[in-house]
């Protein structure tokens, strides 16, 4: 799929510090934010626990971004 | 301060500092520095012949520059332990002089100039903080009431050291410049706080109610005396707190609302230059004494003490809480707990409250003979290590120590190098589990596997 | 095989209202090991819990996944179901379909409902690997280290003491009482601070 087309959505696979951006993302729900619904998070204990092969292996089944937060 | 002292499972260590916090929840290892102070106090029967008898004076910190003191001292007549020690700076025997005149006198011989700082090491199992406040050093900062040259202008705690009747005038309220009794005693509330630009941003909570205090005691003890209160506002949440409030306006406290910009002395009068907004007029007016009534801010030392234990401090300094609602006594380290004004400014009655709940959390933890520890840490695969220890380099807890384990291996039994996770101190933030080239190393409950099966899925 | 229940939580409208609940259990119950797929009003309240007690036991699942609010909300609550089912509190996984899908995407309610179905096959895929675990103890030094001798520190440090555990109370300064001793008289009630 070519970015040009116009359906195009991204598939964004985020990973999210359980202590401070994971809590983040609640916060942002507490207070009813609104964000595209493109990104898909993966609870963390620490962004320290990310193996680059994580990263790598989401880009591999086509992942088209990947947030590391921490 | 007494019940403390003669408590039998209360050790007190006075004039000692915690120099070092190793371990964690249950099992902390404390370093305290206990120093020297030239007095044994095992020896000593608290006579006061040596203070007494002290040739060499200097100015009293307790009474906040008020008063003086001798150089082997006790800070207060009712001070708890009642046995003084030597300041080192000021004494002239330690400064190389002659003097000695203390250890002549004493009759217990308990003087010992040869004493030295002491480190003391103990374990716990929970950790209190109460480090309190200290107050806004306003001469940095308010030009306007002088800087601090003008003598007359004090603070609360100065003016409580004054009325306070074991203090430094013996209770009476007077002008630090002649000695005479204030007529017009004027108080400045908010100097510090709720000021973005000079100050602090927060509400320091207990100064409208020391302030009607301070009203209240200059009209009862000076006759014919009159106060004047400049405010922002007057905040009174407690109980029986505005009640006091209306009290002291009755007796003839005078509420100005409106900020001072300008204190000058003129002659032996200071004079008093703000505005009255609820009026919209300016206000000058001849006063003795100003009190300001300045910000609380953390105590001295606090970044210092925090990152020995070992926990966060807010934007001001002052100890970080858990959660400022449902965890206002604990820190975000397990076993470090929070009671008083080092978590923000509160007065007597907030502060009793909370040091009762920060002890009842240490006594929960006391209760029990061992700990459950959090099961999601992380795990050696002892057959697949190879020993590097490139997991505890990155540990930040150090939580990774080295072992061995014997194995058979070409008809000899050899030792070889692996390494161990300490359950105590990991927290389960599998840092090691990316550093582990061999993959021996894995998180309990955030596997390597189990990731990997995670971003599959999410990827499908 | 892995026997897996997932139950997905309306939460009264908070999720119920953006994403399409029952389309979500269904979904789920055609993910692998995935044995049973419901939906209840209120996952946490007590019949909700009852839900998952009795599923436990009918369908003999050994693993659960609860699509519902954040973790970091209810996940104590939910080990602690799995505990009294039986199951090791750590055979539980939580999709987070609230806070991070049906309030943050109000707007965009089937992209929601797809994106909770993906969080579900997530925690699914999570808790298949999931292993019981169990926490380990140390002892503790029944000791309480006091820092700082003022009202706040000895108040602590006497209640501590009155409970019968050893206290260390460490000042800095050469006497104790701190900045309550140095007043006068306190309010509201104009006692002695002493």
């Amino acid at each position: 799929m070519s970015i040009e087309e116009k359906n195009w959505e991204p598939k964004i696979i985020g990973f999210c510090c359980n202590w401070c951006s994971y809590a983040g993302a609640d916060l942002a729900g507490v207070n009813r934010f609104s964000y595209p619904a493109n990104i898909r998070v993966l609870r963390v204990p620490c962004s320290g626990r990310v193996n680059p092969q994580f990263i790598l292996r989401a880009f591999q089944r086509g992942a088209d971004a990947v947030l590391v937060s921490g | 301060m007494v019940a403390a002292a003669q408590h039998p499972h209360i050790k007190l260590m006075t004039f000692a500092e915690v120099l070092k916090v190793d371990g964690y929840v249950g099992n902390f290892e404390i370093t305290v520095k206990q120093k020297a102070r030239y007095v044994d106090h095992e020896k000593c029967t608290g006579c006061g012949t040596c203070w007494e008898k002290c040739p060499s004076r200097t100015s009293s910190e307790y009474n906040l520059g008020l008063g003086d003191r001798k150089s082997i001292y006790v800070s207060f007549p009712q001070a708890v332990p009642n046995k003084p020690v030597i300041d080192r700076d000021s004494c002239r025997y330690l400064n190389g002089g002659k003097c000695g005149v203390c250890s002549k006198v004493c009759p217990a011989g308990a003087i010992d100039y040869q004493q030295e700082d002491q480190l003391v090491k103990f374990s716990a199992g929970a950790i209190i903080m109460a480090t309190g406040y200290d107050l806004f050093p306003w001469e940095e900062a308010y030009g306007e009431y002088g800087y601090g040259r003008y003598p007359d202008v004090i603070t609360g705690l100065q003016f409580e050291r004054m009325s306070n009747a074991s203090g430094p005038t013996g209770g009476r309220i007077l002008r630090p410049s002649d000695g005479r009794e204030p007529q017009n005693v004027v108080f400045i509330k908010c100097v510090g706080s709720r000021d973005d630009t000079k100050g602090k941003s927060y509400c320091s909570r207990t100064c409208c109610m020391y302030t009607a205090k301070h009203a209240h005691q200059v009209l009862e003890k000076i006759p014919g005396s009159r106060a004047f209160v400049f405010y922002m506002d007057v905040r009174t949440p407690g109980k029986a707190y505005e009640e006091f409030y209306q009290r002291s306006v009755r007796e003839g406290a005078q509420y100005i609302r409106g900020r001072v910009a300008k204190i000058y002395q003129s002659g032996d009068k200071l004079m008093v230059k703000g505005a009255d907004t609820l009026l919209g007029m300016p206000v000058e007016l001849e006063a003795d004494l100003v009190v300001l009534a300045t910000a609380m801010t953390p105590s001295r030392g606090y970044g210092e003490i925090a990152r020995v234990v070992g926990f966060s401090t807010d934007k001001d300094g002052f100890f970080q809480e858990a959660h400022p609602k449902l965890r206002p006594m604990e820190t975000n380290t397990a076993g470090v707990f929070l009671a008083g004004a080092c978590q923000g400014p509160r007065d007597i009655p907030d502060t009793v409250a909370q040091a009762s709940g920060a002890a009842m959390k240490v006594c929960a933890l006391l209760s029990k003979e061992r700990l459950e520890t959090e099961p999601m840490i992380s795990s050696v695969n002892r057959s697949l290590c190879s020993g590097c220890l490139e997991c505890a380099r990155v540990c930040p807890y150090k939580a990774i120590e080295e072992d061995s384990v014997s194995e058979r291996a070409g008809g000899k039994t050899i030792r070889r190098r692996v390494a161990s996770v300490n359950t105590g101190l990991c927290q389960g933030c599998g840092c090691c589990t990316v550093a582990c080239r061999p993959g021996a190393i894995n998180l309990l409950g955030f596997t390597n596997e189990q990731l990997l099966a995670e971003v599959d899925a999410l990827c499908l | 095989m892995n026997r897996t229940g997932v139950f997905v939580c309306w939460c009264g409208s908070n999720i119920g209202a953006v994403v399409d609940v029952p389309r979500v259990a269904e979904a789920a119950a055609g993910f692998t090991g995935v044995v049973l797929a419901t939906h209840y009003k209120y996952m946490c309240s007590e019949p909700g819990q009852d839900t998952i007690i009795q599923a436990v036991r009918e369908h003999r699942l050994d693993r659960v996944v609860v699509a519902s609010c954040s973790p970091r909300l209810h996940e104590g609550t939910f080990r602690k179901t799995l505990a009294r089912a039986g199951l090791n509190p750590y055979m539980l996984e939580m999709a987070n379909i609230r806070e991070q899908c049906s309030w943050v995407h109000r707007q965009e309610k089937d992209k929601a409902t797809e994106k909770a179905i993906d969080l579900v096959r997530r925690a699914v895929a999570k808790t298949g690997l999931a292993s019981p675990l169990t926490a380990a103890s140390i002892p503790v030094t029944r000791r309480a280290l006091v820092i700082g001798g003022g009202i706040a520190g000895l108040q602590a440090a006497l209640d501590i003491a009155d409970a019968g555990h050893e206290v260390v109370l460490v000042e800095r300064e050469s006497t104790i009482g701190g900045k309550m001793a140095m007043l006068d008289k306190t309010f509201p009630t104009l006692d002695c601070s002493a």
